[in-house]
């Protein structure tokens, strides 16, 4: 059965809500739309395709058709960066960061790096801004007359108790993303990297791997307990600990990557970027996580 | 088999998003791949000045003909009457993108219509 339009709308509302409300920092920051256009046009492809399958993988686990098949969720994740191209250039036009008397490149350069972060926000705000009436996780946006579906949800339900490892890991590489990129682009980072001391960052490296633990594991958060493996003993909190922390530098070097805070820099300064950045990350993956993960 | 049943208006929004989505790709690899890596290459015009009330000022545009952006674009313009420097004055563009244009304006206390010759040059800039 077709979904009515007032829903259609009510869901592209709360996408709209979500990409301003995860995504409006970035709009607001000089750095980002300088990268817009320094950046080489194929490492601005990587990152589209890079978002894209953060985008199909965030659906695929945690959307709000996740129970609707590849084709949905394909679909979901196109409509998702389309709409925040929209709406990028939407506000960049408003805040006049965008003009038509700009060359193409510095134009398209701008609207796409600030629309990948709004396609995320998108993303989860579609998931996560909805009242929790139960309907829309019922709604599997597909017609089915086949048993095809009563298949996967019937594993859907099996795997449900267990920890799907693959779906904790993407959702909480999308909470670091999500954060992280909110501090990662400033000269601030770069800035307290190239002052920090040794002990300073152990410190800090050490502080992140306590909150990720703390988050995860000891406070209690919606839905923490979900991600504590079947046996809650201390080598599988240790576990759960190691991997957000290799998730939230993994994310955080990434984007310091493509904010070109590597290019032509001691490998001491990229590390200590990266843990730098990381503490943002950790949070992103570890209380993020639990946020960004459907109820 | 199981079958899309979407209404016409996510129909219209996925068509929408989909060309969106792949005109930008289609942008970005034909762009990346026909790029050159040639650095900045920096043009400036003068235009005709003007009278202010404290003060004349020359309209500058600037543009970078390069595959590179210039970072702190540092800009001198020179009166001369006989080959002397009358007045000198300069000015920074923090970002020129390549294939770009910026516009500004330099100031002199000297009325540069009374020189022979208004002498632009860019002095240096930054690779971002």
């Amino acid at each position: 059965m077709e979904r009515p339009v007032r829903k259609s709308l009510q869901e592209y509302a709360r996408g709209v809500a979500g990409g301003l409300l995860f995504s409006l920092p970035l709009i607001y920051t000089m750095e980002v739309w300088w990268a817009g256009f320094t950046s080489h046009p194929l490492r601005l492809l990587l990152y589209v395709v890079v978002t894209f399958t953060l985008l199909l993988g965030y659906n695929f686990f945690a959307g709000l058709r996740r129970d609707a098949g590849w084709a949905e969720v394909m679909i979901d994740s196109v409509e998702e960066m389309g709409l925040g191209l929209l709406i990028a250039a939407t506000m960049l036009l408003l805040l006049r960061r965008v003009t038509f008397d700009m060359a193409t490149s510095e134009i398209v350069g701008k609207i796409i790096i600030e629309a990948m972060p709004v396609a995320i926000g998108v993303s989860v705000g579609t998931a996560q801004l909805g009242g929790g009436d139960g309907e829309s996780a019922a709604d599997t946006g597909t017609g089915e007359d086949g048993g095809g579906s009563k298949k996967r949800h019937g594993e859907k339900a099996g795997t449900k108790d267990r920890v799907h490892f693959l779906g904790q890991a993407v959702i909480a590489l999308c909470g670091a993303v999500l954060f992280a990129a909110n501090v990662a682009p400033t000269e601030e980072v770069v800035q307290i990297a190239a002052e920090i001391s040794p002990w300073n960052l152990l410190g800090l490296a050490l502080l992140s791997i306590a909150l990720g633990a703390l988050i995860l594991f000891y406070s209690d958060f919606t839905g923490a307990q979900r991600f504590a493996p079947t046996d809650e003993g201390v080598a599988a909190v240790i576990i759960g600990t190691i991997i957000t922390y290799a998730i939230a530098l993994v994310a955080s070097a990434t984007i310091l990557w493509f904010f070109g805070r590597f290019d032509n820099v001691a490998p001491e300064t990229i590390i200590a970027q990266t843990v730098v950045l990381g503490l943002a990350a950790t949070l992103g993956a570890s209380a993020g996580r639990l946020l960004l993960q459907a109820r | 088999m199981r079958k899309l049943k979407k209404n016409w208006m996510e129909w219209i929004v996925f068509s929408v998003s989909l060309l969106l989505v792949a005109s930008t790709l289609t942008y970005l690899a034909y762009d990346g791949l026909t790029i050159g890596d040639a650095p900045p290459s920096i043009e400036i015009r003068t235009g005709a000045p003007l009278e202010r009330p404290h003060n004349f000022i020359v309209p500058v545009t600037i543009t970078n003909h390069g595959d590179l952006t210039a970072e702190g674009v540092h800009i001198e313009v020179v009166l001369e009457n006989g080959g002397a420097e009358v007045e000198r004055s300069e000015f920074d563009v923090a970002f020129l993108p390549r294939r770009a244009t910026r516009e500004g304006w330099v100031a002199f206390q000297t009325d540069p219509r009374t020189a022979q010759r208004i002498k632009a040059r860019v002095l240096g800039y930054e690779k971002p």
